[in-house]
C-alpha cells in the first residue's frame, strides 16, 4: 500500500499540472486537492497498479476479464510512456511472486518498461522470488535478461553487490549460467573476487570448455587479483557478452526517446576491451604502447592497499570516475600504457611517484632507442607508417602535459647526430621543440652542431621547419620562466642544501644562446635561399617572440636581430615583410622603454649600451630610408661609394627605398596616385611626397592593414604638417 | 655506433638528487605548498629548467656517463670462482650457447619472492599456452613447472645484484604418466660489475639486472620476456656482441692460454662485397700467443710483473688485432679492416655478433660476463 501512495505523490506534479492549467487556478488549494484526489481515484492506471498489488494468490488467469482489463491497461502506459518506479515495483513483484501463473509473470515481465529508474529494492525482491524455486528456467533466464537491459537503469547497486554470492550460486546452472556471468561482470568489485569463487569458475570451464562469459567474467577477476587467476583471452574471442536486450530493446528506446533521456542503457551494456585495430603481427612491437593492465605484484604496497581500497586504472572510463578515485588509483603494470589513453594522461598529470615516472621514461627510451638508434636490418623507414603513428600520439601526450618527456630529450640529442632531416620531419621538430632549456655551456655540443649541419644542408622547407621548430622551443622556455619567476619572485636557486644552483642568469645565457644561435642560422640562411620570403616569413616569427621578452614574458633580456635578418626584411620585396620589420622595432621600442623606467627604479637589471646603439641605429636607418629619402647617407648602415651610385644610372637613388619607391610598395603607390589624381596622364610618384598627399598616402596604407608601419611611425616619428616639407625626423633617444 | 654523449645520466643525477632531499615544507601557507608541491612534481619527467641546469652544471664532468663506455681496461684476474659459487648451478652457465639481450631495470623485482614468481610464470605460461582457458595462479599443476633461483657468489660486487636462473620444466604432451619433466627452456638475468655510478642513481625500487641469457624455444623466450615485461615494467631488446667486444674477446682468451690451452682462435670475417664474402681465419694457439706477447705494453711489465700480467689495455687489444690483419693481408692480400668480425671462437668459448655466447670454461665465466654486463649496460636508454 505503501507503494501506491508513493506513487500518487510522484504524480502529483504531472496531475496537478493539468488540473491548474485546465482550470482558472484562482480556486482555493483545498478545492484543488479534492479535484485531484478525486481524479486521481479515477486514474484507471493507478486502480490497475492497485489492482495488481492486492491481487490474492492462485486467481485463476485464463479467463479474467478483470486482470485482462487492468494488464491491458499497465501495457498501454508501459509502451506509451513507461512505467514509473513504484509501478516496476509492483509489476516486478507481481510477476516474480507468480501469483496468477507463470502466463501471467512472461506478459508482465515483457512490458516491464521504466520510465525513468528501476528500484533496487524491486531487484533484490525479485532476485529472491528466483530461488523460491517454483519458476521455469525460461522465465527466469528472462528475468535475468530483464535485469541485464535496465542494470544501468537501476538507482543503487549496494545491496545488489552485498548479494553478491546469492547471485554467484546461479552459475552453476547450465541455462542461466551464460546470463549470471553477465551479471555478476556488471556488479564484481575487488573484494567479490575470492579463492573459493575462481576455483567454482575454473571447474566450471573444465566443464563446458572455452566459453566467453566464462572468459570475460574470470579476466575481470583477473583485473582486480593476478595474483588468483591468469587467462590469455584469443582474439576472436574478445567481442564480449552478447547483447541479451532484444525483447524490450525497441521499445526501450522509444519510451527514452518520448520521455527527453539520451539512451545512455544501452551502450554502457557493451563488453568493453581494448580492441588492436591491427590485428597482424608487427614486426616491431616496441611501438605499440603496452595495454593497461593492473599491477601484479603489489607486497611492497599491500600494506597500504589493504587499509584502503585501491581502484585500478583500466576500471576507470570517464573523467568524473577518475576524479572520485584520484586517491586510491593503483598505477598499472606498465607505465608506458598510460600514453595510450586519453583519460591516463590526465591522471598521469599529477603523477608525483619517482619510479613510476622512471619506469615511463625507460620504456619511452627504449622504444625510440630500438626504433631509431638500435635499428640492424633495414632502417626505421620500413616501419615508418607505425612509427609515425607512435610519434603522433607521444606529441598529442607531450601537448597536453605541455612538456616533454627527458627520454625523448635524450633520444634526441643522439639522434640529431644521425638524423637526415628528412625521415618523420615534423614529428622530431616537434618533439625537438619541447625539450626543456638546455645549460649554455652544453648547448652547443647537444644542439647547435648538429642542427646547424641540418640546417645548411637541407633544403629550404627544412630551414623554415626549423626556425618554427626553434621559435616554438624559445615560446616554451620563455612561458616556463614566466611560470616560474611569478612563483619563486625571481628567486631561481634551487633549496640552498644542494650544492647545485641555478640562477636567472644562467637560464638568460642559455635564451641568449639561442636567440644569437638563431640569428645566425637565420642570416646565413637567408643568403643561401636568395632572402626567400617564406624563410624571411619563419625569421621574423622568431622576432616577433624575441621583441617581446621583456614585457611578455618578465625575463630581463633583450636581443637586437642581426643585420643578415634586419636588412633582407627592410628590403624586401613584398609589404608583409616590411610591416612586421616595422612592427617588431616597434615591440622592440616598447620593451626598450618599460625595461629603461624600471631599471631607474629598481635597478634590477642592467641593459647594455651597446643594444640601445643597435637599436638607435636600426630606427635610424628605417626612418631615413623609409620616409626621409636619405638611404646612402654616410653613417648610415648601407654606404657605397658616390661613384658607384652615379655608375648605376638611379637617379634620386637616396629616396629609392621610401614608402613610395619601396619595392614592396611602389604598386600602393602607383594605385594611390591613380586614385588622388584619376585625370592625370603622366605619373609622378614624387608628388605624393607633398605634405598632404603624402598624410593621405600613410592614411591609405594604414587602411591596408599595414598596422605594424603605422604602430612604428607612431611611435617613432614625431610628425606635424608643414607647409614647404611635411616630413619630420626621426626621433632618438 | 653513434656517440656516446652526456644526455643520458644526468636525468639520473636528477632523480636520486630530489631523492635524497627532504621535504622542506616550513611554515607555508596553503597555496604556497600546494605551489611547491607543483614544483617538486614539475622535477620529474619534466625537467624544470632549474633541476636540469643545475644537473648540468655537474653535466661535462660527470663520472657517470663517461663511466659507460666500454671500459679500456680490464683485469683478468682469473680467482678461483669454483670456491665461491654452487658448482651446480655453475655447471648450468657453461657449455651451452646463449643468446643474449639487454634488459632495462627491474621495478619491485624481489629476490624473496622468487617462489611465487615461479607459481605466476607457471600460470602465465600456461595460460598463452592455452589461449582462452583461464588458469588458476595457486593451482597444483600446471603443464610448464617453472623455477626461479638466485646463483650466489657471482656478483662480484655489492652493488651487483645476484643472479637469477630461470628454468622451465615440461612433460612432451605425449609423454608417458611416470615420465618425467624435461628441461625445455633456461635462461638467466645477470650484474657482474655493474657501472656502479649507474647502479648508485637508480632509486631503490629498481633492480639492474641488464644481462638476460636464454636458451631454448623461440616461443617460451618470448613468453618469459612478455611475463618480465608485464610484471616488472621492464623491456627487453637484442643485444649484439659489438666488434670491440669481439676482439677483446679474442685477446683475453688469447691472454688465458698460459693457464689452460686455448687450442687456436678461429675468427669468422663478413667482407662487405657482392656476393657477401666470409673469410674463416684459424690461428694456431701457439702462434697467437707469440703474437700477443709481443704486442703487450712492455712498459707495465717491467714495472710491477703481477698486475700488469692481469691487466689489459684497449691499445693492446688493437694492436693484436692489427697483427692478425696484417699478418692475413701480407698472405692473402686482402684487408679484413675493411670487413667486419663476426665471430670469434677458441676453446675457452665462442662469441657471435648475433649475441650469441658459450662459455667453455667456468674459470673465465666473470670476466667475460663483466664485458657483457657493460655492453647491455651501454643500451640502457637512460
Amino acid at each position: 500500500m505503501a507503494a501506491t501512495q508513493n506513487l500518487s505523490d510522484s504524480d502529483q506534479s504531472s496531475v496537478s499540472d493539468q488540473s491548474v492549467s485546465s482550470r482558472s487556478g484562482n480556486r482555493s488549494i483545498r478545492v484543488a486537492e479534492k479535484e485531484r484526489r478525486k481524479n486521481e481515484a479515477e486514474d484507471p492506471f493507478v486502480l490497475s497498479l492497485k489492482y495488481f498489488s492486492d491481487v490474492k494468490a492462485g486467481t485463476p488467469f485464463h479467463g479474467n476479464d478483470k486482470l485482462e482489463k487492468n494488464l491491458v491497461q499497465v501495457e498501454k502506459v508501459a509502451y506509451s510512456q513507461g512505467l514509473p518506479p513504484e509501478a516496476v515495483s509492483i509489476m516486478l513483484e507481481f510477476a516474480m511472486s507468480l501469483r496468477m501463473g507463470t502466463s501471467a509473470c512472461v506478459r508482465v515481465l515483457k512490458c516491464l518498461i521504466p520510465a525513468s529508474v528501476v528500484p533496487q529494492e524491486a531487484v533484490v525482491r525479485a532476485v529472491v522470488w528466483l530461488s523460491v524455486g517454483k519458476m521455469p528456467i525460461s522465465t527466469q533466464v528472462l528475468f535475468i535478461k530483464w535485469v541485464l537491459t535496465v542494470f544501468d537503469m537501476i538507482d543503487a547497486k549496494d545491496q545488489l553487490r552485498a548479494i553478491y554470492g546469492f547471485i554467484f550460486n546461479f552459475v552453476t546452472d547450465e541455462n542461466l549460467c551464460p546470463f549470471i556471468c553477465h551479471l555478476l561482470y556488471l556488479l564484481t568489485r575487488k573484494e567479490s573476487v575470492r579463492v573459493f569463487r575462481v576455483r567454482k569458475l575454473l571447474e566450471l570451464q573444465s566443464k563446458l570448455g572455452r566459453q566467453p562469459f566464462l572468459l570475460h567474467l574470470l579476466s575481470l577477476y583477473k583485473v582486480f587479483c593476478p595474483e588468483l587467476v591468469t587467462l590469455s583471452i584469443p582474439s576472436r574471442m574478445k567481442s564480449g557478452f552478447k547483447n541479451h536486450i532484444s525483447p524490450w530493446k525497441s521499445a526501450l528506446i522509444a519510451v527514452q526517446k518520448r520521455n527527453g533521456l539520451q539512451g545512455a542503457s544501452s551502450n554502457s551494456l557493451v563488453f568493453t576491451h581494448k580492441d588492436k585495430t591491427n590485428p597482424r603481427k608487427r614486426k616491431h612491437c616496441h611501438l605499440e604502447f603496452p595495454d593497461l593492465i593492473p599491477a601484479l605484484n603489489k607486497e611492497a604496497q599491500s600494506e597500504q592497499s589493504s587499509s584502503r581500497r585501491v581502484v585500478p586504472l583500466v576500471q576507470l572510463h570517464s573523467f568524473a570516475q577518475l576524479l572520485e578515485n584520484m586517491h586510491r588509483i593503483e598505477l598499472p603494470a606498465q607505465m608506458g600504457s598510460l600514453l595510450g589513453s586519453s583519460l591516463a594522461l590526465q591522471y598521469l598529470d599529477c603523477v608525483q611517484d619517482e619510479s613510476a615516472l622512471l619506469r615511463l621514461n625507460f620504456w619511452l627510451g627504449y622504444a625510440f632507442h630500438e626504433e631509431f638508434l638500435f635499428c640492424g636490418d633495414g632502417g626505421p623507414s620500413q616501419t615508418s607508417e607505425e612509427a609515425l603513428q607512435f610519434l603522433n600520439k607521444l606529441l598529442s601526450a607531450q601537448h597536453f602535459l605541455q612538456e616533454g618527456f627527458s627520454s625523448s630529450e635524450v633520444f634526441l640529442y643522439k639522434f640529431l647526430n644521425v638524423w637526415d632531416g628528412s625521415l618523420l620531419r615534423p614529428q622530431i621538430l616537434g618533439l625537438l621543440s619541447n625539450i626543456p632549456v638546455v645549460p649554455s655551456s652544453q648547448i652547443r655540443r647537444l644542439l647547435f652542431e648538429p642542427l646547424m649541419q641540418l640546417f645548411f644542408t637541407s633544403s629550404l622547407f627544412f630551414k623554415c621547419g626549423l626556425m618554427e621548430c626553434l621559435n616554438n622551443m624559445l615560446l616554451k622556455w620563455l612561458t616556463w620562466h614566466s611560470i616560474y619567476a611569478l612563483e619563486d619572485d625571481l628567486d631561481i636557486s634551487l633549496n640552498s642544501h644542494t650544492s647545485i644552483n641555478m640562477t636567472l642568469s644562467g637560464f638568460k645565457d642559455s635564451v641568449m644562446e639561442l636567440i644569437h644561435f638563431v640569428g645566425r642560422l637565420a642570416s646565413v640562411g637567408l643568403q643561401l635561399e636568395g632572402c626567400h620570403c617564406l624563410l624571411l616569413s619563419f625569421v621574423l616569427d622568431f622576432y616577433e617572440t624575441v621583441c617581446d621578452t621583456f614585457l611578455k614574458y618578465g625575463l630581463p633580456l633583450i636581443v637586437m636581430p642581426p643585420a643578415g635578418v634586419f636588412y633582407p626584411a627592410l628590403f624586401a620585396t613584398d609589404p608583409v615583410s616590411v610591416d612586421r620589420l616595422a612592427y617588431i622595432m616597434h615591440r622592440y621600442k616598447v620593451n626598450l622603454t618599460s625595461a629603461k623606467s624600471q631599471e631607474k627604479v629598481t635597478e634590477a637589471f642592467h641593459i647594455s649600451r651597446q643594444t640601445f646603439r643597435e637599436f638607435n641605429h636600426y630606427v635610424v636607418v628605417m626612418v631615413n630610408c623609409l620616409w626621409n629619402s636619405r638611404m646612402f647617407h654616410p653613417g648610415m648602415g648601407v654606404q657605397l661609394g658616390e661613384e658607384l651610385l652615379l655608375k648605376s644610372n638611379v637617379s634620386q637613388y637616396g629616396s629609392s627605398f621610401d614608402l613610395v619607391h619601396h619595392p614592396a610598395f611602389m604598386s600602393y603607390a602607383v594605385n594611390f596616385h591613380q586614385k588622388c589624381w584619376p585625370g592625370k596622364k603622366d605619373m609622378d610618384l614624387n608628388s605624393i611626397k607633398h605634405s598632404k598627399p603624402w598624410s593621405w598616402y600613410l592614411e591609405y596604407l594604414f587602411t591596408q592593414g599595414y598596422d605594424g608601419l603605422k604602430h612604428f611611425v607612431q611611435s617613432n616619428i614625431s610628425w606635424q604638417l608643414k607647409a614647404d616639407d611635411g616630413q619630420g625626423d626621426a626621433q632618438q633617444r | 655506433m653513434f656517440k656516446f654523449i652526456s644526455g643520458f645520466s644526468f636525468s639520473l643525477c636528477r632523480y636520486a638528487r630530489d631523492m635524497e632531499r627532504p621535504q622542506n615544507s616550513v611554515a607555508r601557507t596553503p597555496t604556497d605548498s600546494i605551489m611547491a608541491q607543483r614544483r617538486s612534481k614539475n622535477k620529474s619527467y619534466r625537467q624544470s629548467y632549474r633541476s636540469c641546469l643545475g644537473a648540468a652544471s655537474r653535466l661535462s664532468h660527470t663520472p657517470g656517463w663517461t663511466a659507460r663506455r666500454l671500459n679500456t681496461s680490464r683485469r683478468t684476474k682469473s680467482h678461483n670462482i669454483t670456491e665461491k659459487v654452487n658448482p651446480e648451478d655453475l655447471a648450468l652457465l657453461v657449455k651451452t650457447e646463449w643468446q643474449l639481450s639487454y634488459v632495462t631495470p627491474l621495478y619491485q623485482f624481489r629476490h624473496t619472492q622468487l617462489r611465487s614468481y615461479s607459481r605466476q610464470l607457471s600460470a602465465f605460461i600456461t595460460a598463452e599456452k592455452q589461449q582462452g582457458l583461464a588458469v588458476e595462479v595457486e593451482g597444483a599443476q600446471t603443464s610448464f613447472r617453472v623455477s626461479f633461483s638466485a646463483v650466489q657468489g657471482l656478483g662480484e660486487t655489492d652493488d651487483d645484484a645476484e643472479t637469477v636462473l630461470l628454468q622451465i620444466h615440461s612433460k612432451p604432451v605425449f609423454a608417458g604418466k611416470d615420465e618425467a619433466q624435461k628441461l625445455v627452456w633456461s635462461g638467466w638475468l645477470t650484474c657482474i660489475n655493474g657501472n656502479p655510478e649507474y647502479l648508485h642513481l637508480l632509486p631503490k625500487d629498481f633492480t639492474c639486472l641488464p644481462l638476460f641469457g636464454s636458451r631454448g624455444a623461440e616461443n617460451l623466450t618470448s613468453l618469459v620476456k612478455s611475463w618480465f615485461q608485464q610484471t616488472f615494467d621492464c623491456c627487453f631488446g637484442p643485444l649484439e656482441i659489438n666488434q670491440t667486444c669481439l676482439q677483446w674477446l679474442a685477446a683475453l682468451w688469447t691472454n688465458c692460454h698460459i693457464e689452460s690451452s686455448i687450442q687456436h682462435l678461429k675468427m669468422i670475417w663478413t667482407l662487405p662485397v657482392e656476393p657477401p664474402l666470409q673469410i674463416t681465419y684459424t690461428v694456431n694457439s701457439q702462434d697467437v700467443w707469440e703474437l700477443w706477447n709481443s704486442v703487450r705494453n712492455p712498459s707495465l711489465e717491467s714495472r710491477e710483473e703481477e698486475e700488469a700480467a692481469r691487466s689489459i689495455d684497449i691499445e693492446e687489444v688493437t694492436r693484436f688485432m692489427q697483427g692478425l690483419k696484417s699478418h692475413f693481408y701480407r698472405h692473402f692480400r686482402l684487408d679484413l679492416s675493411a670487413g667486419r668480425l663476426s665471430q670469434v671462437s677458441s676453446a675457452l668459448g665462442s662469441a657471435k655478433f648475433s649475441g650469441r655466447i658459450k662459455m667453455s670454461n667456468s674459470r673465465y665465466v666473470l670476466t667475460t660476463l663483466t664485458l657483457l654486463t657493460e655492453c647491455a649496460l651501454l643500451k640502457m636508454p637512460i
